[in-house]
């Protein structure tokens, strides 16, 4: 368990009290899915400074059928039953994803390609919070995508990636590394797939992936690929 | 993870409970979300009351916050944070996230929230409820009144940095090197309480 100095428990502190900009948050939020010690410190003054949001009120009592009648159930198997308007929400990248995205392409530029090589494909997977962020470079020239997470948190589960081609079917294109960036080799067949306006998507899966090949966690991020 | 005392107002067994139901909704379990509605709906309500006075705009920020909580059940981790720290959390983002569009569309100012910013200390008085709250209200009290306004200004009213620096009319510098040190006395106030 690393020590928290000075400094370490006054980031925390704004960052729970919500001070810093979107570039500097997201920049913590990865710090609080790679440290304990940090995290720890951020539950910390949540417990500290939460009693500012209170007292607790009644919720009024024709709520809830309200929120029931409205949740989604954001599963891959929607996209083929035409629930459309979930994709609509979660491939909206916010401005967030955005940032992290910026954040990302700083810390590590880039190489640029060779010019006999195809255009690489990318794509910015946030969520409709914008709390998780993830970028997919794909190469179709040797078929390996780098994956790298800035945010991804699955709890107890582990991440599966997706893609969702324009006939609305997700397949999947096996587990990722949700905590490190980590290159993968596309299987040849589902290569064919991975074309721009193409979505890709993660879900929380077990060890071994989803059963039968079908995602039965909520998705936690998506985004379309692009052509750079 | 231990249990620290008084640190949430529901007791561990509970607490388990909601950490269980919240994973199972993860899974896009209704009956588990009901539970957790169910346990939690008065202490986010009053989240989104204390950043949204009116009714029907909490409401709403409510109902939006359930969405949220409901879409990223998956991503809570109960080794990570108490299930209430993190729904309150999750609560109060959305309600800031609305706060700060209201703002950007000019039909809030930074005025407004630094009011009901202001107003709270009163508020805070009449809700005093139990030792955690005391203890906050009191470490609160002992900071300098603009250093007090800044972190309530935040914490409610969406301020960032940059917005109580421009607010302020100071450099964004001295600003944040104000708010962390007033940072580092809160805590050390309520460190030494407990």
């Amino acid at each position: 368990m690393t020590i928290m100095n000075d400094e370490d428990i006054t980031q925390a502190g704004e960052y729970v009290l919500g001070l810093l900009d979107a570039g500097q948050e997201a920049i913590v939020a990865a710090r609080i899915s790679t440290d304990a010690a940090f995290a720890a410190e951020v539950e910390a003054w949540r417990l500290r400074l939460n009693p500012l949001l209170g007292p607790a009120q009644t919720a009024p009592a024709n709520l809830w059928p309200k929120i029931e009648k409205s949740l989604p159930s954001p599963t891959l198997q929607d996209v083929g039953t035409g629930n459309l308007t979930i994709w609509k929400s979660l491939t909206a990248l916010s401005m967030t994803a955005v940032v992290f995205m910026g954040v990302l392409l700083l810390q590590k530029p880039i190489a640029p390609p060779p010019a006999q090589s195809p255009a690489p494909m990318i794509a910015a997977l946030g969520s409709e919070t914008g709390r998780a962020a993830i970028t997919a470079q794909y190469d179709s020239a040797d078929g390996t995508m780098l994956i790298t997470p800035v945010a991804l948190d699955t709890g107890a589960l582990y991440p599966e990636l997706w893609v969702v081609p324009a006939d609305g079917k997700a397949r999947s294109l096996g587990m990722i590394k949700g905590d490190k960036p980590s290159e993968m080799t596309v299987s040849p067949d589902m290569r064919k797939f991975l074309n721009e306006g193409a979505l890709l998507a993660i879900t929380p899966e077990s060890a071994q992936g989803a059963a039968g090949g079908v995602a039965t966690g909520p998705i936690l991020a998506s985004g379309k690929i692009t052509i750079l | 993870m231990t249990i620290e005392p008084g640190t949430v107002d529901l007791d561990s067994a509970r607490r388990a409970k909601l950490a269980e139901a919240l994973v199972k909704s993860g899974r896009g379990d209704r009956n588990a979300f009901a539970m957790v509605y169910e346990a939690t709906s008065a202490k986010l309500f009053g989240v989104c009351l204390r950043i949204f006075p009116d009714r029907n705009e909490a409401e709403d920020v409510l109902q939006d916050a359930y969405l949220t909580i409901w879409n990223k059940a998956a991503s809570f981790e109960s080794g990570r944070a108490s299930p209430i720290s993190w729904l309150v959390a999750v609560t109060r983002n959305r309600a800031i996230d609305r706060l700060r569009a209201k703002k950007k569309a000019g039909t809030t100012s930074i005025e407004e929230a630094a009011e009901i910013a202001d107003a709270t200390p009163l508020a805070d008085a009449q809700l005093i409820e139990d030792a955690d709250d005391r203890t906050l209200h009191d470490c609160i009290s002992s900071l300098d009144t603009r250093d007090a306004f800044f972190i309530r200004s935040a914490f409610i009213g969406g301020s960032t940095y940059a917005d109580l620096a421009k607010h302020e009319g100071q450099p964004l510098g001295t600003v944040k090197s104000r708010i962390r040190r007033a940072l580092l006395k809160l805590r050390g106030c309520m460190e030494g309480a407990a």
